[in-house]
């Protein structure tokens, strides 16, 4: 099957560079500390924050530093066929521990010992990408939080079918067997937090899809910016500033 | 929800008794209610209600399927609630089971009738293709994203909104089959059945509070109910089904009383729903 035309462009009309439309919203769910969705096309992602707060289960209290729990579920509704189990399973899990992981290297624990900080992902609609918006998501909802934090982390995925490296996978691109790289950075630090990949890919190759997942990340980053300081600017306005 | 102190407590039992809650409304007024058709483009129809800090999304899906062989010429209907953990951080893992489990049951005691499918307020025989071998399957999946209370209100509003949303593909049997066989089937991709949603009822919720009821409880009124009485009532004013909460034994009379409150309640709620579900379709065709 042909993902990307002669003329070049993909199944959607993208051009092999170009990123879906990023949309975000802060502060959906009233109750939560912190709250954010998070859209890449049609993959559309909610993220809370509930934190810090005290330690629920005293015997994983760490004296010097914040617990961060991280809980990743589909809805039901999320996929083209109904999903039978929306959390539990096997990949949910693993998400739920590589979001978990990535968000832990980038808030500063060390100033909130003895509390937990949850972050619950829930994905509305998945259409690829999924565990690029979660972490997208949960960076906006942190900082809705207020959650002290080294810095962003933002996270596209890039791949490469038809010998041609392709930005942000949507669900038909990811399906097609060709290999799917996920790249979670911290922008202004210049860092890469996740890194993960499935299928095979000789080096070189790879070295050009990474650094394009990377290009994706830092334009991520600049929206996200945006969307913070724009966010900002009307809490001022509220405020009568 | 962090408890309440004694003066925080008797503040909402006094206000409810002067017909003025904690936020301005009258006993039986209702917070502002936004819906948002069409927000899961995969699904057949899909809807989202916001009641105050409260927000549910409810999905429709169409799938083909066999009739029961008990009732040959009825389509069938499940309905699911889920609660993410988005809502409540008391969500996670297994711990929304219980709520997620109660809320399904009541919709489906609400909105699907008896065990022989008589006198369901989705109109069940209009989902039959073929009698006896094909007919649809409806899949209705509701997600609490942010609870404020009332649940239950708001996804039955959901529901409603969703069902208004659904459009059914045309199905043409393109040849028959005798006996056990599947006939073949080719369905439309172009053409839609919009579904009938007059006889789908809405659901409310009187919270009886001290010797006063309310409509609409936030959370701090509803720990402070005694019983609570979830009726479901349609356009034409019969009551589809009834669930009562709490511990509290209630008097015969009250239980009318409140069902009758629920009636008058109910024909503002739908008039109101109704004009939002036509809005938000309007909308979602521009």
């Amino acid at each position: 099957m042909e993902y990307v035309s002669p003329e070049g462009l993909r199944i959607d009309g993208r051009r092999p560079m170009e990123m879906r439309k990023l949309q975000a919203e802060i502060g959906v769910v009233a109750k939560a500390d912190g709250s954010a969705v998070f859209e890449m096309g049609n993959t559309k992602v909610i993220a809370a924050v509930y934190g810090p707060r005290e330690v629920q289960n005293r015997s994983q209290q760490l004296s010097d530093q914040a617990l961060v729990r991280c809980e990743y579920s589909m809805a039901n509704f999320s996929t083209g066929d109904r999903m039978r189990k929306p959390k539990g399973d096997r990949r949910s899990t693993e998400i739920s521990l590589v979001i978990r992981q990535t968000m832990e290297a980038c808030i500063l624990t060390q100033l909130m010992p003895r509390s937990q900080i949850d972050i619950y992902v829930q994905v509305l609609q998945a259409d690829g990408g999924t565990r690029s918006a979660c972490i997208n998501a949960a960076t906006l909802a942190l900082a809705d939080a207020g959650i002290p934090m080294r810095d962003f982390v933002t996270s596209c995925s890039a791949g490469y079918l038809n010998s041609t490296p392709l930005l942000d996978l949507n669900y038909v691109e990811d399906s097609a067997g060709g290999p799917d790289v996920t790249v979670g950075i911290l922008p202004k630090l210049d860092k890469v937090t996740l890194l993960q990949m499935d299928a095979k890919l000789p080096l070189d190759i790879f070295e050009n899809v990474m650094q394009l997942a990377v290009e994706g990340c830092k334009a991520i980053a600049d929206y996200i910016r945006e969307v913070l300081s724009e966010n900002t600017k009307q809490l001022e306005y509220r405020r009568g500033l | 929800m962090t408890g309440l102190s004694l003066g925080e407590k008797q503040f909402i039992q006094g206000g409810i008794a002067q017909d003025l809650r904690s936020d301005g409304r009258k006993r039986l007024t209702y917070r502002p209610i936004y819906v948002e058709t069409g927000v899961i483009p995969q699904a057949n129809g899909s809807a989202r209600v916001r009641m105050g800090g409260t927000d549910v999304i409810a999905s429709v899906k169409a799938e083909i399927g066999r009739p029961s062989p008990l009732q040959p010429n009825k389509g069938k209907v499940s309905i699911y609630v889920d609660c993410s953990p988005t809502a409540a951080p008391m969500f996670e893992g297994r711990g929304g089971e219980e709520l997620s489990t109660e809320l399904s049951v009541a919709l489906q005691r609400c909105l699907l009738g008896g065990k022989s499918g008589a006198g369901a307020g989705i109109e069940l025989s209009s989902l039959i293709v073929v009698e006896g071998k094909v007919c649809w399957d409806l899949y209705i999946d509701g997600l609490v994203i942010s609870s404020d209370g009332n649940l239950l209100d708001a996804l039955g509003a959901s529901i409603k909104a969703a069902l208004s949303n659904t459009g059914i593909p045309r199905v043409h049997v393109v040849a028959e089959a005798s006996g056990e066989d599947q006939p073949e089937l080719d369905i439309s991709d172009e053409e839609f059945l919009q579904f009938d949603t007059s006889g789908v009822p809405v659901i409310v919720t009187l919270t009886r509070v001290g010797r006063h009821y309310i409509v609409d409880a936030t959370p701090e009124e509803e720990s402070q109910m005694s019983s609570a009485v979830s009726v479901s009532i349609n356009r034409k004013g019969l009551i589809c089904g009834l669930t009562k909460r709490g511990g509290a034994g209630l008097d015969p009379s009250v239980i009318l009383d409140m069902i009758s409150v629920a009636k008058h309640v109910s024909e503002q709620l739908i008039d109101r729903l109704d004009s939002e579900i036509s809005a938000a379709e309007a909308i979602e065709e521009e």
